[in-house]
């Protein structure tokens, strides 16, 4: 192991003041010194030689660090809308015609096939299913279209993992609609399996996706959320731990509720609970994170 | 190092952003190998310096093209390796074709005619 690099590294430093972001590069460069240096031995210099070579090659460390120290406080101090307007990214003209196109597309597929389904116009299956497919195909276009535009504060999304998106909407929409032809009742029980299929592969497809998913944020949005203070959630964990128990609880009698619902007048009143359950929910967020504070030095007893 | 030379090396330097992220296409990899293979590519003639890839990497990093991760080398100093984003990915795609057809454009006023090659 080559121990000049470490003294030559400590001088190149010298009378740097070490924040955390000089000891990261610190690091860095040490690792990266080590790997020339391993090189130029391997061709033939000396240990002490490829030290010196290798840090004469780097330059000087101070440029480095003066050149991220300016830039990022004199942007944190601007007011959003002149951040926004700055960075401000218009829409593209053909993806606003296209997304127009694709909603109406649909619309339009949903609503002909439920009304298909439901027998309020005479079709046969055949082209009910082609519909809900050109409905689903249209959601999933919008959905794939809109995931690779360049937004104000978002970078667009890679072809192939917009194309990701689009498939997953794809198979999920597309089993939804069979759950529709299946409780319609114009398509017999074992079409749930299309139904089942589609939907379970969008939500692997989903899954997967959302867990590689990257930030796509642009750099002045996060500076402007790490300039955020944190919610009541991030400030008190045992106000979030609380919700979290609120929450099961809620959706616990909800499900008894729709059990119950089911079993007594019958399975389209379960909704109903569901939505319930919801409302109470997003009622009980409201109020744990954003009420008023109460002051510390009155404990509420 | 020729008046030639100093012309190409000025043109890879207004580059160094997409060929970084053009190396990190291929994985994850530390500082010293992404120089190496830019080295490599341009079969050593000219070399991006080192402190120019540093001053990259942190600006590509803060623009969020690409992220860091500390390696888990228990010989010798820790290696810093970089990773692509997502956002990088479509920034290469769209510096890519910006080049494409900007290659395009000075190829033709410059009257570079392809059986030359």
């Amino acid at each position: 192991m080559n121990i000049d690099i470490h003294r030559l590294l400590d001088e190149a430093f010298l009378g740097i003041e070490m924040t955390p972001d000089a000891q990261d590069l610190k690091e860095e460069v040490r690792a990266n010194l080590m790997a020339r240096a391993d090189e130029l031995e391997a061709a033939g210099a000396t240990p002490s030689d490829a030290a010196h070579q290798a840090v004469a090659e780097l330059g000087d460390v101070r440029e480095l660090l003066e050149e991220t120290a300016d830039a990022a406080p004199s942007r944190a101090s601007d007011p959003y809308t002149a951040l926004v307007q700055r960075h401000h990214v218009r829409p593209n003209p053909g993806f606003v015609v296209r997304a127009v196109v694709w909603s109406i597309v649909a619309v339009v597929g949903t609503t002909l096939a439920i009304l298909g389904a439901s027998g309020v116009i005479p079709l046969p299956l055949g082209p009910q299913i082609g519909l809900f497919g050109m409905a689903s195909t249209g959601l999933a276009l919008l959905v794939g279209d809109s995931l690779s535009q360049e937004t104000t504060t978002n970078h667009p999304m890679p072809q192939n993992r917009a194309a990701g998106y689009f498939l997953a909407t794809l198979l999920g929409a597309y089993g939804l609609g069979f759950v529709a032809l299946v409780a319609f009742g114009s398509m017999p029980v074992w079409g749930i399996v299309f139904a089942a299929l589609g939907v379970i592969a969008s939500i692997i497809l989903f899954s997967f996706l959302g867990a590689t998913q990257t930030n796509r944020h642009k750099a002045w949005t996060r500076q402007l959320a790490a300039a955020t203070p944190p919610n009541r959630f991030e400030r008190e964990p045992e106000t979030a731990a609380r919700f979290g128990v609120y929450t099961a609880a809620i959706w616990l009698v909800t499900f008894a509720v729709i059990a119950v619902l089911v079993f007594t007048v019958g399975w389209w009143w379960a909704p109903i609970a569901f939505v319930g359950g919801c409302t109470l929910m997003m009622l009980l967020l409201a109020r744990m994170m954003f009420a008023p504070e109460k002051k510390s030095d009155t404990p509420a007893r | 190092m020729t008046k030639d030379d100093a012309f190409a090396a000025d043109l890879l330097r207004g580059h160094t952003d997409t060929i970084v992220l053009g190396v990190l296409r291929r994985g994850d990899a530390y500082g010293f190998e992404i120089y190496k293979a830019i080295r490599d590519a341009t079969g050593g003639d000219y070399e991006i310096k080192e402190a120019t890839l540093y001053a990259t990497y942190r600006r590509l990093e803060k623009d969020g093209l690409v992220e860091s991760y500390w390696g888990d080398e228990s010989q010798g100093g820790r290696r810093k390796y970089y990773r692509i984003t997502d956002a990088g990915r479509a920034v290469f795609g769209s510096n890519v074709a910006a080049w494409t057809a900007t290659r395009r454009i000075i190829d033709s006023l410059l009257d570079v005619k392809e059986s030359q090659q």
